[in-house]
């Protein structure tokens, strides 16, 4: 039969003073025992950014059209994340979370560029945040690029043609004119208006999916 | 719907200053005083704008950054906490009462030496999932065994890698599933005559197992089980499920996630090489005169 083993005082472990060590850190090149110590932690970390950097900055880029507030919000949603992580979750549920927090984030932020009266659930939904239900599957299993697509695909050809030399040429005022025949004010109703209608298309062409 | 706004000529010339705005890669925001379908429009934009933007996929340098300093965060974090004196589940003696019941506090434990819940709150830790899974079969293997302590311990261990001062080999349990400090009872399960090449569940109040005959080549170091019994808690180490005897190949199934182990109990990591199991821990034994087989096994203290 096997002895009881160690109680008190004996851990089979590294001893208490290698544990302190461990855990408050040897820092920088000394830091041997701790890299070691945190390995496994930082691989897992890694495949879960990895993951999820990329659909995450996409995401919010796609909210803000441009890269400085995109890198900021992207920054705010997973230093919050990361914090906020449960140990026992799946990658799943904490990508799930990672993108409730992306959502919170990106109303938090809009929220300040709206009208100091948009303080209702509804007036914020139609400024633009999704809702905290809504979006749910969208994020996750459309990406910006697919949204802009079926977009494209339902509208009017004047609106899609409008849209796509403006946006996927990228072609300025004066080209798209030229290219499309019109004058440089038409241009500017034209794509004013063709937003507006993919605006309109959006939840329906997002939902037929 | 149309018509809802009427369309100005600013509004024309505004929506045209924020797409340029933003095709020229800098920061912009819509007009403050939008109505919600005004704003949509400018929602819009911003989505066809990151259809062909180049600044649509994140810069390396960023994402490098960013990973930097969320490592850095949790490094810190690590830092900032107080050095546990004692450490919770490396046998420091635990009251059954306190031994915790719920998930969150079971898988800290692992491998980081996050202090002992002081009715603190816990800081979130990015944990590994092989400890995950480990803290989660200890969770359920406590919830069910309520050993906690004990077994907690095992997957610490085996996750911290060095072998303890027994000089047991990682695989197999340094620390005892019954710490030797909670009460126990020797619990009859079998007779040495009816136990026949097959392992045998037995089941009591706070642990369900196996025993099994030892034909000695059970190849454990640092345990010799010199008794002709082995016997071992049925929760599978991944994530608590009991295992099932399975006579055709003599080795434990687990439904969930089809682990399996040897008829000792040993982790037989080949299938799909998925899981990274640890033996299932084992439980003292003795075997009477009258060929009677006990197992040792926490006792119920209501």
């Amino acid at each position: 039969m096997s002895t009881p083993r160690g109680t008190q005082g004996q851990p089979h472990l590294a001893s208490i003073e290698e544990q302190r060590a461990l855990s408050t850190g040897t820092r920088g090149a000394a830091g041997g025992n701790k890299r070691q110590w945190s390995q496994d932690v930082q691989e897992e970390f890694q495949t879960f950014y990895q993951e999820n950097l990329g659909l995450i900055y996409r995401y919010i880029y796609s909210k803000v059209g441009n890269r400085e507030e995109a890198e900021d919000l992207t920054s705010q949603i997973f230093l919050k994340a990361v914090r906020g992580l449960d140990a026992e979750r799946s990658p799943q549920s904490m990508q799930k979370w990672l993108f409730q927090v992306a959502r919170t984030t990106i109303a938090d932020h809009w929220r300040m560029y709206y009208r100091a009266s948009v303080s209702s659930l509804e007036e914020l939904l139609d400024a633009g945040w999704e809702g905290p239900i809504e979006e749910e599957s969208v994020p996750m299993s459309t990406t910006p690029s697919e949204r802009v697509q079926r977009i494209l695909r339902a509208l009017p050809e004047h609106y899609r043609e409008v849209l796509t030399c403006r946006f996927l040429y990228n072609l300025s005022i004066k080209d798209t004119a030229l290219r499309m025949g019109l004058t440089e004010a038409n241009v500017k109703v034209l794509q004013f208006r063709a937003l507006k209608r993919a605006a309109d298309l959006d939840p329906i062409v997002t939902e037929v999916m | 719907m149309i018509g809802d706004d009427q369309e100005r000529f600013e509004d024309y010339l505004e929506l045209e200053r924020y797409i340029e705005e933003l095709q020229a890669g800098r920061v912009a925001h819509p007009p403050s005083d939008l109505t919600p379908g005004q704003a949509k429009i400018y929602r819009m934009a911003a989505l066809f704008r990151s259809a062909s933007a180049e600044s649509a996929e994140p810069r390396p340098e960023f994402v490098e950054q960013l990973k930097a300093r969320l490592l850095a965060l949790d490094e810190v974090g690590q830092e900032q906490e107080e050095p546990t004196q004692e450490l919770p589940g490396l046998g420091k003696p635990v009251e059954p009462e306190q031994i915790p019941a719920t998930k969150e506090q079971q898988v800290p434990q692992i491998p980081q030496p996050l202090p002992q819940k002081k009715g603190m709150p816990q800081r979130a830790r990015f944990v590994s999932r092989r400890s995950l899974l480990s803290g989660g079969a200890v969770a359920a293997a406590s919830l069910l065994a309520g050993a906690a302590v004990g077994a907690a311990a095992d997957q610490l261990a085996h996750h911290s890698s060095p072998p303890g001062p027994n000089g047991s080999s990682t695989l197999y349990n340094p620390t005892p599933l019954v710490p030797s400090d909670i009460s126990t009872i020797w619990l009859p399960v079998a007779t040495l005559a009816e136990l026949g090449d097959d392992a045998k569940r037995f089941v009591s109040d706070i642990v369900i197992g196996y025993v099994i005959r030892n034909d000695g080549d059970d190849k454990e170091e640092g345990n010799p089980a010199k008794e002709p019994v082995i016997a071992f808690s049925a929760a599978c180490t991944h994530m608590g499920c009991i295992v099932q005897w399975n006579n055709g190949d003599r080795q434990f199934h687990c439904p969930c996630h089809n682990g399996r182990f040897t008829e000792y109990g040993k982790p037989d990591n080949s299938p799909g090489g998925r899981l990274y199991l640890t033996a299932l821990p084992r439980l003292n034994v003795k075997v009477d005169s009258d060929g009677k087989v006990y197992v040792q096994v926490p006792k119920k203290t209501s």
